[in-house]
């Protein structure tokens, strides 16, 4: 099932914006935008998922991922993941590293 | 309370898919399970995690299983007011999920763990039960979710 992910600049701020599934098949997309963002140099990169209904472990790997490419000022924040997905996020435990945030 | 066996009863037909072990065919193996999660009237939460459980199990026999390589899996379902039942099998070289798990490590930055055994982990604490065999060099994996809406994965403290 299909993932639709965008990246812009706003301000001091990456932003990703992801919509669809996020999955073993469609997590390779994410991974490369991650890529591309890690380079912006931004202070903040923020992922907004409030259109992603359904997130499996590859999705934690992609924000392992990211964790590893930002450099460790940069904070990573997940915006407005719905429950299961938020659920998903702290089970693993990355809460401690990643902000999660409603809005 | 409702068991699996009143479940089995209830469910009198099962649904069977066997597609080739590639990551393009999870989301036949997730259609599959919608379908049946759907017809058991399964509520949001309970469909989201037999999904995700069979999602990952699926996801590690195409990954680690067969790494990448020719294969088959067999997803069996049923379904009934009870809850749902699916059973993955495959030819892979043995693995037993509950051993294959790894709980979040207190210790260890989430950076530095391995997510493989993490998703294991996600689609156990996904279900309401879990079992394991290996038989006639085939890993049969069986996973239920019943109808209630219990949090079978509550967030960290």
């Amino acid at each position: 099932m299909p993932l639709s992910v965008s990246l812009s600049i706003e301000g001091d701020t990456t932003v990703i914006e992801l919509t669809g599934e996020l999955d073993a098949k469609t997590a390779p997309d994410f991974h490369q935008t991650i890529e591309k963002a890690a380079g912006h140099g931004t202070s903040t990169v923020e992922i907004r998922m409030a259109g992603v209904g359904y997130m499996a472990s590859a999705g934690l790997r992609s924000l392992v991922f990211a964790q590893q490419k930002v450099a460790n000022n940069v904070t990573i924040k997940v915006v407005g993941a719905i429950e299961p997905v938020s659920r998903t996020i702290r089970t693993a435990g990355l809460d401690r590293s990643i902000v999660l945030s409603d809005e | 309370m409702t068991t699996v066996t009143d479940m089995a009863e209830l469910a009198r037909s099962s649904s069977l898919l066997e597609v080739p072990a590639t990551v393009g065919a999870l989301g036949d193996i997730a259609a599959f399970v919608l379908r049946l999660a759907g017809r058991a009237g399964l509520g949001k939460g309970a469909t989201y995690r037999i999904r995700l459980a069979v999602d990952e199990l699926a996801t590690n026999i195409v990954m680690h299983g067969y790494r990448c390589g020719d294969g088959r899996i067999t997803v069996r379902g049923r379904s009934g007011p009870g809850g749902v039942q699916i059973t993955i099998e495959d030819a892979a070289p043995a693995f037993d999920p509950v051993e294959g798990r790894l709980p979040p490590a207190p210790g260890v930055p989430p950076e530095d763990r391995r997510i493989g055994g993490l998703g294991i982990h996600l689609a156990l604490t996904s279900v309401d039960e879990f079992s394991y065999a290996h038989r006639d060099g085939r890993n049969i994996s069986t996973l239920t979710v019943k109808a209630e809406e219990t949090d079978r994965c509550p967030p960290r403290p």
